[in-house]
């Protein structure tokens, strides 16, 4: 906390991300027939299960460009429980709401409604968060994470850059033991961290 | 040893690494040239070629029209994508595409030009031909003892288990092999890495200290 970057309870992260990937206990008040009729229409190949690009097709980022490739690797990664590659019904059930929650917290940061967050509004998403960064820090945020290039974020890419800072900070605080935000590292533990982040 | 006049800020800057100077010990390592790798000539901060209005290889500059799909003149890293194929006729990942269109890409547009398009073309060719060249096998894919062997010769002194990691991370079809984009993006991301990681480890013992903000910055920038 005194260094900050500590996230606090509270952390902001939809639920099913910290509580160790999307655990089974299905949303309630959402109806298993609606979620199964989406279920079906996603399925396209009536496989029984959704595959990476039957999921990358189904979502949409809001600019009719494909979603993030890495985004669905990562959800389909959080979710595949029995790491199939591909996700059942009731794996499906908790994906839903994982990118439900999402999408209600983009939306509450796209504050114009402009369907991508800029620097501002991803510095005030990712603040209240609990992230304590440099604001050199968001423009590499924004560099990395802005696959349009126009200096905005859209939904899959901030949903793919809350995860990345998530996964580096959990690690970092592994190897910060005394907790003052320093960290001895060695090379090749620091190579397989960054390397790691792939999905 | 080592070269310090590459350390630096162009983190994303891509190529082989510095010939020598094999990291984390292991002294003897790494020690043969390896000039003929690719970003050894084109890329160690300003290509020689810019600026200078290079000849343009008529050959290149119909792939570049073919490329070009929206006809605008420059070519995004999707346009890119579409244009270029693994030995295994897959399309290239798309984070590949993104980070070499980043390292050619001067001002920051996301595109490239017909010039920038020829020395990235450059660029692929050599990678191919290295490629090709740790593909003892001629499998059309580099395997794990491939991958170590490549490293090795580059002079990364990386252990059995980290080229593991890379191995699983980089390959999505379970084969255990990395096609030629995994292996141009595992070869750009390692330098990039070493490089900021030896930048920070003054005293050479292959253990730094870090700060939660320079750990995060350098870990965001090289991403895969």
């Amino acid at each position: 906390m005194s260094y900050g970057y500590g996230q606090q309870a509270g952390y902001g992260q939809p639920a099913g991300y910290n509580q160790g990937y999307g655990q089974p206990a299905p949303p309630p008040g959402v109806d298993q027939n609606f979620l199964s009729g989406i279920f079906q229409r996603i399925d396209t190949d009536r496989s029984g299960s959704i595959s990476a690009n039957e999921l990358q097709r189904a979502l949409s980022n809001g600019t009719w460009t494909p979603f993030n490739p890495e985004t669905v690797r990562l959800m389909i990664g959080m979710f595949d429980r029995d790491n199939s590659g591909t996700i059942n019904f009731q794996e499906f059930v908790s994906l839903w709401k994982y990118v439900t929650d999402w999408q209600n917290t983009f939306r509450s940061y796209d504050r114009d409604n402009s369907g991508s967050i800029d620097k501002t509004e991803l510095k005030t998403a990712l603040t209240s968060f609990g992230y304590r960064l440099s604001d050199q820090f968001y423009d590499i945020l924004i560099r990395k994470f802005d696959r349009q290039g126009r200096g905005t974020v859209a939904f899959d890419d901030f949903v793919q850059c809350a995860v990345v800072l998530q996964t580096l900070t959990s690690s970092f605080r592994a190897f910060d033991t005394d907790q003052d935000g320093w960290i001895q590292i060695s090379y090749e533990q620091f190579l397989t961290l960054v390397f790691s982040l792939r999905s | 040893m080592v070269d310090f006049s590459l350390l630096g800020g162009q983190y994303g800057y891509g190529g082989a690494p510095p010939a020598g100077g094999a990291y984390g010990g292991a002294p003897g390592y790494g020690a043969q040239p390896y000039s003929t790798y690719p970003g050894q000539q084109p890329y160690h901060g300003t290509p020689a070629a810019y600026g200078q209005a290079p000849t343009i290889d008529p050959q290149i500059q119909q792939w570049f029209m073919s490329v070009d799909h929206d006809k605008s003149g420059r070519i995004t890293a999707h346009e890119l994508q579409k244009a270029l194929i693994n030995t295994n006729w897959t399309a290239f990942n798309e984070e590949t595409c993104r980070l070499m269109i980043g390292m050619f890409d001067k001002d920051f547009s996301g595109t490239i030009d017909l010039y920038e398009f020829q020395a990235l073309w450059h660029y692929i060719q050599q990678w191919r031909a290295t490629f090709d060249s740790f593909d003892s096998n001629k499998s059309g894919s580099i395997e794990s003892h491939e991958l170590h062997q490549a490293y090795q010769r580059m002079g990364y002194n990386v252990s059995p288990q980290f080229i593991q990691t890379i191995v699983i991370k980089f390959d999505h079809y379970g084969r255990r092999a990395l096609t030629l984009d995994n292996f141009i993006q595992s070869c750009v991301m390692l330098k990039s890495l070493t490089d900021a990681f030896r930048q920070r480890d003054t005293t050479m013992t292959g253990v730094v200290r870090m700060s939660y903000e320079d750990f995060m910055q350098l870990a965001v920038l090289n991403k895969p």
